[in-house]
């Protein structure tokens, strides 16, 4: 311990005897440490919000589904228990939120145009909490029960189909005998979304409504359960599993949305990456500045060893003062990052690539998203990584050998 | 009772393809308390057998004791822990650690010895003081001229009372003036501590200081008289 | 060879270990910046081309405002004999008229609202690679026959093969009731699954017919040879329908609005990356040089106390860091360029590729090509910012004093 406070000492004073060098080092390594977080931040706003997106507009985090119905969204798939069932199982699993729906392809027409759509039937008040329509900001009204006989559709699909709230507009589907099964609805809601392929895919209407249009009876096709934490659904998963038995499917939001989940994993690793390649760019400039630093400074090893020190703690001595440098140019990297993405938390404005960030499935607007588990992250790749890097020059440096490195001129 | 005995120590550096015999089957031995002067023309050894006897360098045959240790067999970290703790060295020049002022400079080896601190700084002002550097304690080497620092590099040779101080031409970069002044320093200590001191140098100046003078060439001694000091 | 030249020569392996860390961060980035925009603009050029490819073509003649609607009424008038005589003035016979219309398609057991579009079938070939998708069966062939080909999800959920029937049921132009019967004559299958799951295709006469076009269509889909042809050709095409047609010529980026952006959006956050690692390398030259300039100050005072100008010494250590710097882009690109090309024979692919791949209509292995351009454009931009980073330490050079600098030891 005390030779560690002579260790410290020295290696601070000797940081400060060239302090061109070391602000250079530290401007390099607190551009770095901003760069990996500010991107990250970047790119897990962009994830999470994309998930979030997406989660929203259907997966939920587990999904329950009659057989085969993934490969064959139809009527006929319906999930062979009743609400009763699901309630009675239900209700108090403590979930954030659970439904019953009814999710069907159909097709909407007006009397101008007609469009292919997703038809949603649901139970408004189950779905608040987790839909992507804020029932609030809808022009109109959202629907109010499951007995609603409106149906709300998207800004965008208004737009086509050149109809509004108080209109009336048709859909058309099939029924569990593959018969046409249409219902005229109006319009009592149009609502806006992150991205335009929702407000152009999805319909809502009851539920009720919707089975009596589909000749369905109180069937359901699909129940959606959210957990707490998107990254983390196998406790739900396991407890749907274990509660609906084996008659029907049950499926994580990463099964469902193969594309979204691949894209979590591989931003995930992206983030790593480049937090590594940062590192690696930076850290030619360390172990250079580290060694020019024991360059110039041989005879006063020499003499230190001379005196008696160890060379041990002269390895020591070397990697505190890299440890010292790579920690202060993290933290205000780190403070940098924090001040730069705060002011920005109330979301980056993309819509002039917003239809490419939709290509990504990503909406137009980025909220950066600053988690403390990546600052560590970042932090930890830097001084693990930077620890190795100093130990070359730093085991050289107590390599020397005292009568050598006293008498080495120039 | 024997500060230091070398028994038959030879070192052969390799120049190119000439071997030059820096020390050549050299004996030696000197009693605690006594005041040495190494002597010798330039390249006669005296640094080589400084080095050997600091354990700074191991000879390639013979034996090297020290305070009753056999060093030239010592690891690495022994020979660190006996230099820290017996032998005290000063060096002609590059003497001291630039980054710390005078006091820190001299308190270097009792902290890495694990002295407490107000024990290190009495001590350390007690020694400045001593070697006539008071008012300067908090100055960096860059900022003090030769002489001053050689006289901090003294009182750090012997803060820790080593029982043997090893100086290789400590008044060479100084004015005769000061080169005396340091000279009396160490025959003080010498005398009050009884501290063994064994010094190399060409200065006529330093060798009248000198209670044996031991004069070395061509890594031989070829004369060992004692002397009355001046 | 130069006193100068040979002397930044010499002064830079002086300290060879420093030379060799400062050109290893050159190289490093280097090899990453010519692999990264090498995969990259391959991939753009496939992302495009895909896209293009498969479906929209270079550009389409349609109606005002068909592009952002798609309204069924939005149409395009005497839509095959408007195609032919584009065909005929542009010499070129990748040129088809098509239409689109919603509807509802009904098999034996399953019914799904489907996009179909009406096609001339020996003239669609040519400027969609679907048609040669076709997985089972056959493309079209009569322009009148009743029959369609449909994508091989769809397929898979209306439970049909070749031979199988469906009912169609949609709206005409004029909004009233359409229905038709056709035979699955052919199933192709993209692989991106929108396509395979929403897209059918029936012959455009047969369309007409059935959606009561009287002659019209949506859209007269032309295919460049290639993508650095398209403008050219799109201003030929405008010559010939002009405005008072009362129709437009849509350009790729209109027509995949996505595309373009989704690009510039990758673009950008690559770019972003590319700064930050050429600006770190930056640093690091600047380091090792302003130590380089500080370590010779007393030397430097020297020769200049023997006459030597402090423009000379600038000059001097400016090439030393255009010396470093090309090394750093000789080694960079060729390690970059054997690393790609390597990758160019092999392929590329990384886990979870395809399904981020099929997002973008890309293959889920990526041979990214080698050309100058993507070789050498991450390696110039470092080795400017090299010399930009020694400006400062050479520039110190002008203010330096032979006495004051020999006083420095
Ligand atoms: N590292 C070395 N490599 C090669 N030869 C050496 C080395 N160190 C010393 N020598 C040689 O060994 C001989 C003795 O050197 P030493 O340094 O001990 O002499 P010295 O008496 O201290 O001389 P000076 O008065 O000049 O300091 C000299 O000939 C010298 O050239
Ligand atoms: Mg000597």
């Amino acid at each position: 311990m005390r030779i560690l406070i002579v260790l410290v000492r020295l290696a601070w004073r000797y940081l400060w005897r060239n302090h061109r060098r070391t602000i250079i080092m530290l401007g390099a390594i607190v551009l770095g440490t901003w760069a990996m977080i500010f991107m990250t931040a970047l790119t897990r706003g962009m994830v999470d919000q994309m998930i979030a997106d997406g989660i929203s507009a259907i997966p939920g985090h587990v999904q329950v589904h009659g057989q085969g119905y993934l490969d064959d969204p139809s009527v006929t798939r319906s999930i062979p228990l009743s609400d009763e069932e699901f309630a009675a199982r239900f209700a108090d699993a403590g979930f954030s939120a659970w439904a019953t729906r009814v999710r069907v392809p159909a097709v909407i027409t007006s009397e101008r145009e007609s469009r292919g759509v997703t038809l949603l039937g649901i139970d408004p008040a189950a779905e608040r909490d987790f839909s992507f329509v804020d029932y609030g900001a809808v022009d109109g009204r959202f629907l109010e029960s499951p007995e609603d006989s409106g149906i709300v559709i998207g800004a965008k699909l208004a737009d086509t189909l050149e109809t509004r709230v108080g209109k009336r507009v048709v859909l058309m589907s099939q029924d569990p005998d593959n018969d046409i099964a249409d219902r005229g609805f109006r319009v009592v809601g149009v609502f806006e979304a992150n991205m335009q392929a929702f407000e152009e895919g999805f319909v809502f209407v009851g539920k009720a409504t919707a089975q009596k249009m589909l000749r369905m009876g109180t069937a359901t096709t699909e129940a959606v359960f959210v957990g707490d934490d998107y990254r983390n659904v196998e406790p739900v998963y396991d407890k749907v599993a274990a509660g609906v038995g084996d008659a029907v499917t049950v499926s994580r939001w990463t099964e469902v949305d193969t594309y979204l989940g691949t894209m979590l994993k591989t931003m995930d690793g992206f983030v790593l990456v480049w937090m590594i390649v940062i590192f690696l760019a930076l850290s030619f400039g360390l172990v250079n500045t580290l060694v020019m630093a024991v360059f110039e400074r041989v005879r006063e090893i020499g003499l230190m060893l001379a005196l008696g020190m160890k060379p041990a703690m002269i390895l020591g001595q070397i990697i505190i003062e890299s440890m010292m440098l790579l920690a202060l140019g993290l933290l205000i990297g780190t403070a940098l990052a924090w001040a730069s993405i705060v002011p920005l938390e109330g979301g980056i404005d993309l819509s002039a690539v917003g239809e490419g960030m939709e290509m990504w499935g990503a909406s137009s607007v980025l909220y950066p998203k600053l988690y403390l588990e990546d600052v560590v992250l970042a932090n930890v790749v830097v001084l693990v990584l930077g620890f190795f890097a100093s130990l070359s020059p730093a085991w050289r440096a107590s390599r020397y050998e005292p009568v050598e490195a006293i008498t080495k001129v120039g | 009772m024997t500060a230091v005995r070398c028994i038959d120590i030879c070192k052969t550096y390799t120049q190119g393809d000439v071997d030059i015999k820096a020390l050549d089957h050299l004996s030696i031995e000197i009693e605690k308390g006594e005041f040495v002067c190494l002597m010798s023309p330039s390249g006669g050894g005296k640094t080589t057998l400084l080095n050997a006897i600091g354990g700074l360098d191991i000879p390639d045959s013979g034996e090297v004791w020290v305070g009753g240790q056999r060093i030239d067999q010592m690891s690495k970290g022994e020979l660190a822990e006996l230099r820290l703790a017996n032998i005290g060295f000063v060096f002609q020049a590059y003497n001291l650690i630039p980054v710390l002022t005078a006091r820190e400079n001299v308190e270097f080896v009792m902290q890495v010895q694990g002295v407490r601190p107000a024990e290190r700084h009495v001590k350390s002002m007690v020694l400045l003081e001593e070697v006539g550097l008071e008012g300067l304690e908090d100055r960096l080497p860059a900022e003090m001229s030769g002489g001053q620092q050689q006289r901090v590099a003294v009182a750090r040779a012997i803060v820790s009372r080593p029982e043997l101080v090893l100086a290789d031409e400590p008044t060479a970069n100084l004015d005769s003036h000061t080169a005396a002044d340091l000279m009396e320093l160490f025959v003080q200590l010498n005398e009050h501590h009884q501290t063994t001191f064994v010094i190399a140098t060409h200065d006529q100046g330093v060798m009248r200081y000198a209670k044996r003078l031991v004069r070395m060439r061509d890594g031989r001694i070829v004369d060992d008289v004692q002397q009355n000091a001046a | 060879m130069n006193i100068v030249l040979r002397l930044a020569w010499r002064n830079i392996w002086r300290q060879p270990r420093r030379t060799w860390l400062t050109t290893g961060a050159m190289v490093f980035s280097n090899i990453l910046l010519v692999f990264m925009i090498s995969l990259q603009f391959g991939m753009y050029g496939l992302m495009i081309n895909n896209t293009l490819q498969v479906f929209s073509g270079h550009m389409q003649v349609q109606a005002p405002g068909y592009v952002d609607d798609a309204k069924m009424r939005q149409v395009v008038d005497d839509v095959q004999p408007l195609a032919a005589h584009l065909r005929e003035a542009l010499g070129s016979d990748t040129v088809a008229a098509r239409a689109r219309a919603f509807a509802l398609a009904s098999s034996e057991d399953r019914t799904y609202g489907i996009a179909i579009y009406g096609v001339e079938p020996r003239h669609e070939p040519r400027v969609s690679n679907l048609p040669g998708l076709v997985e089972h069966g056959r493309y079209l062939q009569d322009d009148d026959a009743y029959e369609i080909v449909i994508g091989s999800v769809l397929a898979r959920n209306l439970q049909v093969a070749t031979g199988d029937e469906l009912t169609l049921l949609g709206s005409g132009v004029d909004g009233s009731f359409a229905a038709a019967v056709v035979v699955v004559a052919g199933i192709f299958e993209s692989g991106v699954k929108d396509i395979d799951r929403n897209i059918a295709q029936m012959p455009l006469t047969a369309f007409q017919d059935m959606f009561y076009m009287n002659g019209a269509g949506h859209q007269v889909v032309i295919l460049a040879p290639s993508l650095a042809d398209a403008p050219e050709l799109q201003a030929r095409v405008e010559a010939l329908v002009g405005a008072d047609d009362g129709l437009v010529v849509q350009d790729w980026d209109a027509l995949q609005p996505g595309l373009r952006q989704a690009i510039q959006a990758d673009m950008s956050s690559a770019f972003f990356m590319y700064g930050i690692l050429v600006v770190l390398v930056a640093f690091s030259v600047l380091n090792t040089q302003l130590m380089s300039v500080l370590e010779r100050t007393h030397e430097f005072g020297v020769v200049m106390a023997l006459g030597m100008k402090p423009g000379l010494l600038g000059r001097i250590v400016l090439l030393e860091s255009a010396l470093m710097g090309l090394l750093g882009f000789v080694l960079g690109v060729i390690a970059g360029t054997a690393l790609t090309a390597w990758l160019s024979v092999r392929g590329f692919t990384m886990p979870g590729m395809d399904e981020m791949a099929a997002q973008f209509n890309l293959p889920a292995r990526i041979y990214p090509p080698v050309t100058l351009l993507s070789v050498a454009i991450g390696p110039f931009v470092v080795f400017v910012f090299t010399l930009l980073a020694s400006v400062y330490p050479a520039w110190r050079l002008r203010r330096l004093h032979p006495v004051e600098a020999m006083r420095v030891n």
